[in-house]
């Protein structure tokens, strides 16, 4: 088992090391930061050098939630779709363990990402004589907690439609548009249209609000801690839920991935 | 060993969602240490069927057991299992070394870099074992291939169309390792269009034909000896003049082969002994696969037909 977990992430890091689009993706998104950068090089302010580093954190860790989504999208829709799965199911290397192995080397680098993002606003703070605040920990961590959990809703995704269907799906129709679409019927109902249709469909806007993954679940709590950049210690257990959040889509995710994977027709 | 009941694979079309029968009904069996072969045309469901054995392909209904179990994705069967897939369908961003040890660890077990090594100098691979597999040519993939399936020493290989695009040396060396791990007592299940290769190999054939096994014997049923036909081969030393009882005459060179119906033997000996010619060859025609396949897969084709027309005119008169 150790064996075959091993020898899978080894394969799929290497996958994400040497896909094209994922290279041109970080690229893109490593110029603009660098740009975004530039300015406070020029400037002497300490509040603008800290609103240039607000922002950069807040975009690098943007980047690096849509990077796990798409390592998460890439490693099941390119395997599936140049059917090299049966290079590895004719093996003695089950679906439980090439799935979660998937998903690990996914998690990994997000991780290694994650860390790399950290050190260097650290060193930004650092250059531009600002404190080094545990804020910045703090978003790097519940970034990465929350890539976990869109990894593997991408990795459900992935493995039961069109890479490209499932990309809009989560671009699109995700919880906070059923969370806006559920704020504006209760407003509609409010204003006197209490008709049973408009209230059904109330209650279906919030039922897939509720069922669809949310990739801050603890957002309005943590608002302060992204904009001030500093924790406060009765604010750390947002992180512990947040992660007791994302475990438990990752856990539905993976057991509904691996029934698809499982009830496939033809690998 | 390889035990396959009516099973039947139907597929539905993408848009107009017609059904495709890809196996109907096909039946067979092979045994314990059989070098089995299965022949057919483009389309007749070869590798469908392979993939139904390998557990890829869930039959839409039917029984297919290796070993007594049912093959599942990845289950604990496949330990003593090796498949060479038609189409490469192999990790593309893996450079040729990354691939085999890659394949080779899903076995579970650490492959040394000597055994990985003296695998890549055996199929001329060395010298391209840092490139990446997407960039490798039709022949070395599968080398690549073939590699994959030969390092853990597999009790049961399937092979889908193996030699495809391999160089005429490379073919003859992996024909002797074949021949050799079949000698070890491997069963081995191979798809090939290449029958004269089929000949040389195997020891039992099933011939499909639009998803069913029409014929499933040993081969050397299936290559008869014509009791009725002589194959001739002579000097013709320039000389145009060939008796008119000989059919089908090719002239290469000074060589002319004939086929001598075996009621005129001894008027073409008198022949040759009055004209001195020199006779190379005079045996009892043998039938080879391939007659044997044509003979067997238009006999099926006529068959269809009868039956087809004879639907359409109880249907007719129904009507």
């Amino acid at each position: 088992m150790t064996e075959l977990l091993k020898a899978n992430i080894w394969a799929d890091v290497r996958f994400y090391r040497r896909s094209k689009l994922l290279l041109a993706f970080m690229l893109v998104f490593l110029l603009l930061t660098a740009l975004q950068s530039l300015p406070p090089l020029f400037m002497n302010s300490g509040v603008q050098s800290f609103n240039s580093l607000q922002e950069i954190v807040a975009d690098l860790n943007f980047f690096l939630l849509i990077l796990a989504a798409g390592m998460g999208l890439l490693v099941i829709s390119s395997h599936l779709r140049n059917r090299s799965l049966k290079m590895v199911f004719t093996k003695p290397c089950p679906p439980e363990v090439w799935l979660l192995s998937a998903f690990l080397s996914a998690a990994a680098m997000s991780l290694f990402l994650n860390v790399v993002v950290l050190g260097s606003t650290v060193v930004l703070s650092l250059l531009w004589h600002l404190p080094v605040r545990m804020g910045l920990v703090f978003v790097s961590a519940e970034t990465f907690v929350a890539s976990l959990g869109l990894i593997a809703y991408l990795m459900l995704l992935a493995m039961v439609m069109h890479p490209a269907l499932a990309a809009i799906v989560a671009i699109i129709f995700n919880a906070d548009l059923f969370y806006q679409f559920d704020v504006w019927t209760k407003a509609a109902i409010r204003s006197g249209n209490s008709s049973f249709a408009l209230r059904m469909v109330e209650k279906v806007f919030r039922c897939l609000y509720i069922l669809l993954p949310i990739v801050y679940p603890f957002d309005k709590q943590t608002e302060n801690i992204h904009s001030s950049l500093r924790v406060l210690s009765s604010e750390w257990k947002y992180l512990l839920f947040s992660f007791g959040y994302a475990l438990a889509l990752t856990a539905f995710c993976y057991c509904v991935s691996l029934w698809a994977l499982k009830r496939k027709n033809h690998i | 060993m390889i035990f396959a009941q009516d099973v039947h694979v139907h597929f539905r079309t993408r848009f107009f969602r017609r059904k495709v029968r890809a196996l109907n009904g096909l039946t067979l069996e092979v045994r314990d240490g059989d070098f089995f072969a299965l022949v057919g045309q483009n389309g007749a469901g070869k590798s469908t069927a392979m993939y139904c054995f390998l557990g890829l392909l869930r039959p839409t209904s039917g029984k297919v057991e290796i070993m007594g179990q049912v093959p599942e994705l990845g289950c604990r069967l496949y330990k003593d299992i090796a498949y060479l897939p038609e189409e490469p369908h192999y990790h593309l961003y893996l450079t040729v070394e990354e691939a085999i040890r890659y394949y080779s660890s899903l076995y579970g077990k650490r492959v040394s870099n000597k055994t990985i090594n003296e695998s890549l100098e055996r199929l001329g691979l060395a010298q391209f074992k840092t490139l990446p597999l997407a960039k490798c040519s039709k022949g070395m993939k599968q080398k690549v291939g073939i590699a994959q399936c030969l390092i853990h020493e597999p009790k049961v290989l399937f092979l889908d169309e193996p030699t495809r695009g391999l160089d005429p040396l490379i073919v003859r060396e992996f024909r002797e390792t074949l021949r050799e791990i079949h000698q070890r007592g491997a069963t081995i299940v191979m798809n090939s269009h290449v029958l004269s290769e089929i000949e040389m190999l195997a020891n039992r054939v099933a011939i499909i034909d639009r998803g069913k096994v029409v014929v499933q014997d040993e081969l050397q049923n299936l290559l008869t000896l014509n009791q009725e036909l002589y194959r001739v081969i002579f000097d013709g030393n320039g000389n145009g003049v060939v008796p008119e009882y000989l059919t089908a005459v090719e002239r290469t060179g000074h060589l002319v082969r004939a086929f001598l119906p075996k009621s005129r033997l001894s008027d073409f000996m008198e022949a040759v002994r009055a004209s001195g010619l020199l006779l190379h060859e005079c045996s009892l025609k043998r039938t080879s696969l391939e007659e044997s396949f044509f003979n067997i897969i238009k006999g099926e084709a006529t068959l269809a037909e009868t039956d087809n027309s004879n639907r359409a005119a109880s249907l007719g008169s129904s009507l």
